[in-house]
């Protein structure tokens, strides 16, 4: 991938094959790579290569110009605002707070979650469950989505260190879909049968309750350059924003259009 | 390989000068490229570990003295974001990893090399030997997959957890280690001379007394050989581990409690590790070279100790 930045800075459109690279995000990728296929089929000239390494890492690569595009499903950090990155919102996510479809509980307060993954809250009988121990599975420090739930959930406080921590979004869900006493959390888009997705507050996580703003656990999913996009970068960002990818490819992926709220932005 | 001269004066590449000169001259160019060629190919081996060596090492080294020895490597804390960088519970970690699957594997293996040394028929050699060998090949991701849904749902029954954790990786560890040690048992109980087995049954010992009494004592400097190069197997096995353990960077508090080690724990952070704590990764990379290196110089020592004993 090193080897091939300098290919993808000559953006010469006229001669032969041009590359762009992006990298960043493990949720983003759904959209990234069908995005990169359907580019490449309506550029066959053009090749996007797409892959998932965290929010931070994708941040760090289009920072260091490793890459061209990095994505992430969470905001800058404060160290991170002053890398000249410009940000294109693509997609609104919500993060669900899963447990086995065994598990009786279907709704807790956003108070309760953060106990619970503080591990102040242990056992399931607190919270109007069965005697049975939580068994917390929390996501590495690379993830996007931890970010992201870190910051709207826990106030930015510490997860509860004795958590088990699962690398990928796939491992979490399939976790907690084997075990009653799981409890995880994972984009919406990633929410299938075999997990059930709790109501926050009471509000169960939809389209329509992150449209009206009432689901709390909601976030703007990210795609970086450095500096305006241009070129080649450009093409494929307002490719990405497109009526057709935003009603197809976002919607299949399980997010939320940018455009359904009106505007782009938070 | 003798010194001695040959009867037939057949100059070797060893032999001196004068030996050489018997030869065209064609043939002493072709022996010497030869020569250098495999001294090459020895100096690589040599010059990629030096190099590895130089740049973990210099990559690692601000960790020594930016953060410090004592706070590096006797930290209780793991929270690299908020810049702490102790990796004692790390350490801790892949100690109680290996030490555990040791215990299980060591006897399930020399158990394993006694059968194939001294009781197997040869028909049941020769289908139990190629199936260890064949334990060696299966990629340790594969190890992972099993770990995780096989064993991983039996664990969190047994012990009330999620079934991430010691119990878990010690399992996988054990049977990923029995070929590293049946092999190297089973070497060191085939270079017994055959008289020391007649001489025991002669003496009216049974299999039984034979293989416990004599065989295996005699073995013995083998066998620690063995479990030393298996523990080296153990602690630096990463995918597998990082697949089951559970990944929490704190102390042990469990069979079935998530734990963390120095090797997954340098891959989880890989990907967005940067600054002072990609250093500590890099810093984490020379404890754990400094490890194997002692593992290699104890086999060393007790090879030598075994030919003294010879």
């Amino acid at each position: 991938m090193l080897l091939l930045a300098p290919l993808a800075g000559c953006s010469d459109n006229s001669s032969s094959l041009t590359r762009l690279i992006v990298t960043g995000s493990t949720t983003i990728l759904p959209i990234a790579e069908v995005a990169a296929e359907d580019f490449h089929a309506a550029h066959p000239e053009d090749d996007v290569l797409v892959s998932g390494v965290g929010s931070s890492a994708g941040i760090e690569n289009v920072s260091s110009g490793t890459s061209d595009i990095g994505t992430a499903s969470r905001e800058l950090k404060d160290e991170e605002l002053n890398l000249g990155l410009v940000d294109t919102p693509i997609a609104y996510d919500a993060i669900a707070v899963i447990v086995n479809p065994q598990n009786p509980v279907t709704s807790l307060t956003k108070a309760q979650v953060k106990a619970i993954f503080q591990g102040q809250i242990v056992n399931w009988r607190e919270v109007g469950g069965p005697d049975m121990a939580i068994g917390l599975v929390n996501r590495d420090e690379a993830s996007g989505t931890r970010e992201a739930f870190a910051k709207i959930v826990l106030d930015k406080e510490r997860f509860d260190p004795t958590a088990v921590i699962l690398p990928g979004t796939g491992q979490v869900r399939s976790v907690v879909a084997q075990e009653p006493r799981a409890i995880g959390y994972i984009s919406l888009g990633f929410v299938s049968d075999d997990v059930s997705a709790l109501a926050i507050d009471g509000v169960e996580p939809s389209e329509a309750t992150v449209v009206n703003g009432t689901y709390p656990v909601q976030r703007v999913l990210h795609m970086f350059t450095k500096g305006a996009p241009e070129g080649l970068a450009k093409m494929y960002l307002d490719f990405v924003l497109s009526a057709d990818i935003q009603e197809s490819v976002v919607r299949d992926a399980g997010f939320i259009p940018i455009t359904a709220k009106g505007a782009y932005g938070d | 390989m003798t010194d001695e001269p040959r009867p037939n004066e057949m100059p070797t590449v060893r032999g001196d000068v004068s030996n050489l000169k018997l030869v065209s001259r064609a043939t002493y160019i072709k022996e010497a490229a030869l020569k250098n060629l495999f001294l090459l190919c020895a100096f690589m081996a040599v010059a990629g570990v030096a190099l590895i060596f130089l740049f973990v090492g210099y990559r690692g080294w601000p960790i020594f003295t930016e953060v410090g020895l004592g706070d590096f490597l006797f930290g209780q804390e793991w929270l690299p974001t908020e810049g702490l960088f102790g990796i004692l519970p790390l350490f801790v970690g892949s100690i109680v990893v290996t030490v555990g699957a040791l215990l299980l594997g060591t006897p399930l293996a020399v158990g394993a090399a006694v059968f194939l040394s001294e009781i197997a028929p040869p028909k049941v050699r020769t289908i139990v030997r190629p199936a260890i060998e064949l334990l060696a090949g299966v990629p340790s991701v594969v190890y992972g997959f099993f770990g995780l849904l096989i064993l991983r749902p039996v664990v969190a029954d047994l012990t009330g957890g999620l079934g991430f954790g010691p119990l878990t990786a010690w399992i996988i560890l054990a049977i990923m280690i029995v070929p590293t040690i049946a092999t190297l048992t089973e070497d060191a109980l085939h270079s017994i001379p055959e008289g020391v087995r007649e001489a025991s049954y002669a003496m009216g010992a049974t299999t039984w007394q034979t293989i416990s009494r004599v065989l295996l004592p005699a073995a013995k400097i083998g066998i620690v050989d063995a479990v030393i190069l298996g523990m080296g197997r153990a602690i630096g096995e990463t995918m597998a581990v990082l697949m089951v353990v559970g990944n929490a960077p704190g102390f042990f508090r469990g069979m079935g409690a998530p734990l963390s080690t120095l090797t997954s724990q340098i891959v989880m952070d890989m990907p967005y590790a940067s600054g002072m704590h990609r250093t500590a990764l890099f810093g984490m990379a020379i404890i754990l070279f400094l490890v194997s290196m002692g593992l290699v110089l104890t086999v060393r020592l007790l090879s030598r100790l075994r030919e003294d004993v010879s």
